[in-house]
C-alpha cells in the first residue's frame, strides 16, 4: 500500500513583515516619493514660485531631507528597530527648516508624507513623534527667528496642528495595527496549516512505513508457509472456510490455492463417514465441531484423519489441529497441519501382519511338537525309560521357551502398534504373587535360591488384567531367581501404601494421597551397574552382568513388564547395587472403594 | 497313531475335525478319540468343513480359525444361520489368542475357544465337556 505524498508549502515561521518593526518597509518605501516631493520643492524654490526668505535654512532643510532619504535608501537592507523612524523624523526636521527658510504655508503640505509614515508605524512610537514633529515644524519659524517673515500661525493653529496630527496619527495607527493584527492572524493560520500539513505528511510516512513492515512480515510468513511442501498447512475461518492453503496442501490434495481459498470448506476434504462417526462419539452438533472437538477442549489435537483428494483418492494424514487467534486475541479460526502417513501406516500394518503371520507360523509347528511330545510322554501303554523321559523333557522345555519368546515378540508388537488392550477385572494381587512363586519354585530350588513370600493374608485387590499382571509378576520373579546365585534369597512383598501427589509413598493415609498396591521383588543377586539401570526397560537390552554370567534371556521381559505396569496406570522402578542385589518396586492404583 | 486310536476306541459322539495342518488335524483326531468320541470326517479347509457338517450333522465340530476356503469363523457363522446345523457344538482352535480374537470367535457363535498351542489333556477335557450334554 502507498499513500500519495502531499505537496509541502514553504513553511514560514517568521512573523509577518507588516507587524514586525524590524522589517517594516514604511521608511524605505518613503524614499522615492519623498525624493520626488523634495526635488519638486527645490525646483519651486529655484523658480521663485515658492519665495525663499532664508536661503541657508531652506538649503539645510532640503539637504537634510534628501540626505536622510539617500542614507535610508542605502541602508534599507538593515532596518533594525526604531531606526525605521529616523527617516520620517529627518524629513520632519528638513520640513521645519524649509518652513522657517521659506515662510511658506505650502511647506506644511509636505508634512502629510512623514506624518502618514510615522502614524502607520507598527508601534505607537510614531504617534508622539508625529505630534511633536508637527509642533516643532509649526514652531520652527519662531525657533529660528524667522517668525516675522512667516505669516505666523495664531496660537490656535499652533495647538490645533499638533492635535490634528495626534488624532490623525492615532486613527491611522490603530487602523494599521488592526490590519497588521489581521495579517498576523492570517500568517499564524497559514503557519498552523503548514504545521498540520506537515503532521499529515508525517502520519502518511509512518503509515507507509508500517504498511511496508506489515507487507514484509506477511511476505516472510507466506514464504515460510510456501516453503513447506511435504506437510499440508490449511487455515480456516471459524466456519471452516479455507483461508490459507500451502503448496504442501496443493500437492497432497491436488487443488491449487486460487481454486480453494475462500471458495471451499475444510470439510470438503474429509471423509463424511469418518466425520459423522466422530460427531456421534463426541456428541458434536456439526461435522466441523466433531473435527475440532479435541482441539477446542485440549487446546491442540494430533490424530489421524482421512483426507479425500481432488481425484477422490484417500490419504491417511496425521493432522495437528490448533485454534487460531487474530491480532486482538479473538478466536478467528483453525489451523490444520497435516503429514501424509498413508505409506507409513501401510508399513505399520504390514509389520503387524508380518508379526502376526510369523507368530502364527511359529506357533503351529510348536503346537505339533508340544502336542505329540505330550502324547509320547503320557502314553501309559508304552512307558519311557528315565533317560528318554529326560531327553524329551529337555525338548519340551526348549519348545516352551521358544513359545514364550514368540508370545513376547507378538506382545511387544501389539504394544508398539497400540493394539494392546487390557481385560480389566478385580484381581487379587496376593494370589498373583503366590502363583508367581509357585511357578518359579522348581527353578529356584534347582538354583539353590530361597523364595520368601510376604503378602497380606486377606489379599489386596486391584482393578486390572489378571493374565497380564500375572505375566508381569512372573517376569520379575523369574528374573530375580535367574540373577541370584546359589544360597541367595528372593523376597516378594506386597503392601498397601498411599501415593502423595509428588509420587512419594506413604505408610499411612493422608489427604490428597491415593491408595496403591506396592509389590517389591528383592533379590540378593549380582545387581545391575548404575550406568545401565536407565536402559534396563529398553527392548532387547541386556545388562553387562547378565551377559558376563551367561544368564539366559533376550531382553524383552522388563520391556513387557514396564508396558503392562504403565497400561495399568502404575509405576515400575528399581534400586540396585552391583554385587549386593536388586529390588524392583511396582505400584498399581487401588480402587479406593475396594 | 492307529494304536492310540484303537486304544481309546470309538464312541457314540460324532465329531468333525477341520484344520489345514495335517499334523494338527491328526493330533486333534487323537485327542477326540482319547475323549471317547468318533471322528466322522477330517477335512483340510473351510468349504469342505461346511459341506461335511451339512451332510454328516456331527455332534461337535472342531474348527481351526485360519483355514483356506472359508475361515473357521465363517464356517461357524454359516452353521449357526442354518437351522439344520445350528445345533452343532463348535470348538474353535486358533494360534491367535488375544482377547479380541477370542471375543470375535465367541460372538460368531462358537461354544468354546482354545488357543494354540493347546495341551492334549486340555483338548480332551474340552471335548468331553462339550459332548457331555449331547444325548447318546
Amino acid at each position: 500500500m502507498s499513500v500519495a505524498v502531499l505537496d509541502r508549502p514553504a513553511a514560514s515561521a517568521r512573523p509577518h513583515r507588516l507587524t514586525d518593526p524590524a522589517t517594516w518597509p514604511g521608511a524605505a518605501r518613503l524614499a522615492l516619493p519623498s525624493t520626488v516631493l523634495f526635488s519638486v520643492t527645490a525646483l519651486l524654490m529655484a523658480t521663485g514660485w515658492v519665495p525663499v526668505v532664508d536661503r541657508v535654512l531652506a538649503g539645510i532643510g532640503l539637504a537634510v531631507a534628501l540626505g536622510a532619504t539617500a542614507v535610508s535608501w542605502v541602508a534599507r537592507r538593515s532596518p533594525v528597530g526604531l531606526r525605521s523612524l529616523a527617516l520620517p523624523v529627518a524629513h520632519l526636521a528638513g520640513i521645519a527648516l524649509l518652513y522657517a527658510g521659506t515662510a511658506s504655508a505650502a511647506m506644511l503640505f509636505l508634512l502629510l508624507s512623514p506624518l502618514w509614515t510615522l502614524s502607520s508605524h507598527p508601534t505607537r512610537a510614531g504617534i508622539p513623534l508625529a505630534t511633536g514633529g508637527t509642533a516643532v515644524v509649526l514652531l520652527a519659524p519662531y525657533l529660528t527667528g524667522e517668525a516675522l517673515a512667516v505669516a505666523a500661525p495664531m496660537p490656535g493653529a499652533l495647538l490645533l496642528g499638533p492635535l490634528v496630527a495626534a488624532v490623525g496619527s492615532v486613527a491611522v495607527n490603530e487602523n494599521t495595527r488592526r490590519v497588521a493584527g489581521q495579517a498576523h492572524d492570517i500568517a499564524r493560520l497559514q503557519r498552523e496549516q503548514a504545521a498540520l500539513l506537515e503532521q499529515v505528511q508525517s502520519r502518511a510516512d509512518e503509515l507507509d512505513t508500517a504498511s511496508r513492515i506489515l507487507a514484509a512480515r506477511a511476505q516472510t510468513m507466506t514464504s515460510v508457509i510456501d516453503a513447506v511442501t511435504q506437510q499440508s498447512i490449511i487455515g480456516t475461518d471459524r466456519d471452516g472456510t479455507i483461508r490459507v492453503w500451502n503448496p504442501g496442501a496443493e500437492r497432497m490434495l491436488g487443488l491449487l490455492r486460487p481454486d480453494v481459498v475462500r471458495k471451499r470448506s475444510i470439510l470438503e476434504f474429509h471423509e463424511p463417514e469418518e466425520l459423522a462417526a466422530a460427531a456421534e462419539s463426541t456428541g458434536s452438533a456439526t461435522p466441523l465441531d466433531a473435527l475440532v472437538h479435541a482441539a477446542r477442549v485440549e487446546g491442540s489435537d494430533v490424530r489421524d484423519w482421512t483426507y479425500v483428494a481432488a481425484d477422490g483418492s484417500h490419504r491417511t494424514v496425521s493432522v495437528a489441529i490448533t485454534p487460531r487467534a487474530d491480532d486482538r486475541g479473538v478466536h478467528a479460526g483453525w489451523n490444520f497441519v497435516g503429514t501424509d502417513m498413508t505409506e507409513a501406516r501401510a508399513t505399520e500394518r504390514m509389520k503387524d501382519q508380518f508379526v502376526s503371520l510369523i507368530s502364527h507360523e511359529l506357533r503351529t509347528p510348536l503346537s505339533s511338537i508340544l502336542g505329540y511330545l505330550e502324547l509320547v510322554m503320557d502314553d501309559e501303554d508304552q512307558p519311557l525309560t528315565d533317560e528318554q523321559r529326560q531327553y524329551l523333557s529337555t525338548v519340551e522345555r526348549n519348545a516352551q521357551r521358544l513359545l514364550r519368546l514368540v508370545g513376547d515378540l507378538l506382545f511387544t508388537a501389539q504394544v508398539d502398534s497400540g493394539r494392546f488392550t487390557l481385560q480389566p477385572a478385580d484381581v487379587d494381587l496376593a494370589a498373583v504373587v503366590r502363583a508367581a512363586e509357585e511357578t518359579a519354585r522348581v527353578a529356584a530350588a534347582g538354583a539353590g535360591v530361597e523364595i520368601v513370600v510376604d503378602v497380606p493374608a486377606d489379599g489386596l485387590v486391584v482393578s486390572g488384567d489378571a493374565v497380564r499382571l500375572g505375566q508381569a509378576c512372573d517376569n520379575l520373579v523369574s528374573n530375580a531367581v535367574k540373577f541370584t546365585p546359589s544360597g541367595g534369597q528372593v523376597r516378594l512383598s506386597l503392601e498397601r501404601r498411599w501415593q502423595a501427589e509428588d509420587g512419594g509413598l506413604l505408610e499411612v493415609e493422608r489427604p490428597g494421597a491415593v491408595p496403591v498396591a506396592l509389590l517389591a521383588v528383592a533379590d540378593t543377586g549380582m545387581g545391575i551397574p548404575a550406568g545401565e539401570q536407565g536402559e534396563l526397560f529398553t527392548r532387547f537390552f541386556r545388562s553387562s552382568t547378565a551377559r558376563r554370567n551367561a544368564v539366559p534371556g533376550v531382553g524383552l521381559g522388563l520391556t513387557i513388564t514396564k508396558a503392562i505396569t504403565t497400561a495399568h496406570g502404575g509405576t515400575l522402578d528399581l534400586v540396585s547395587v552391583e554385587g549386593q542385589g536388586t529390588t524392583f518396586t511396582m505400584t498399581l492404583p487401588v480402587d479406593p472403594a475396594s | 497313531m492307529d494304536s492310540a486310536l484303537h486304544a481309546t476306541g470309538t464312541g457314540a459322539f460324532r465329531v468333525l475335525v477341520a484344520d489345514d495342518e495335517d499334523d494338527i488335524r491328526d493330533l486333534v483326531t487323537l485327542a477326540v478319540r482319547k475323549a471317547g468320541c468318533a471322528v466322522v470326517r477330517s477335512v483340510p479347509d473351510g468349504a469342505q468343513a461346511l459341506a461335511a457338517a451339512r451332510s454328516e450333522l456331527p455332534d461337535l465340530a472342531v474348527l481351526d480359525v485360519s483355514m483356506p476356503g472359508a475361515t473357521g469363523l465363517e464356517v461357524c457363522t454359516a452353521l449357526r444361520e442354518d437351522p439344520a446345523t445350528s445345533g452343532i457344538r463348535i470348538l474353535l482352535l486358533s494360534a491367535g489368542a488375544s482377547p479380541d480374537e477370542v471375543a470375535r470367535g465367541l460372538s460368531a457363535g462358537a461354544d468354546a475357544y482354545l488357543a494354540k498351542p493347546f495341551t492334549v489333556a486340555g483338548l480332551v477335557q474340552q471335548v468331553r465337556a462339550l459332548t457331555a450334554g449331547v444325548a447318546a
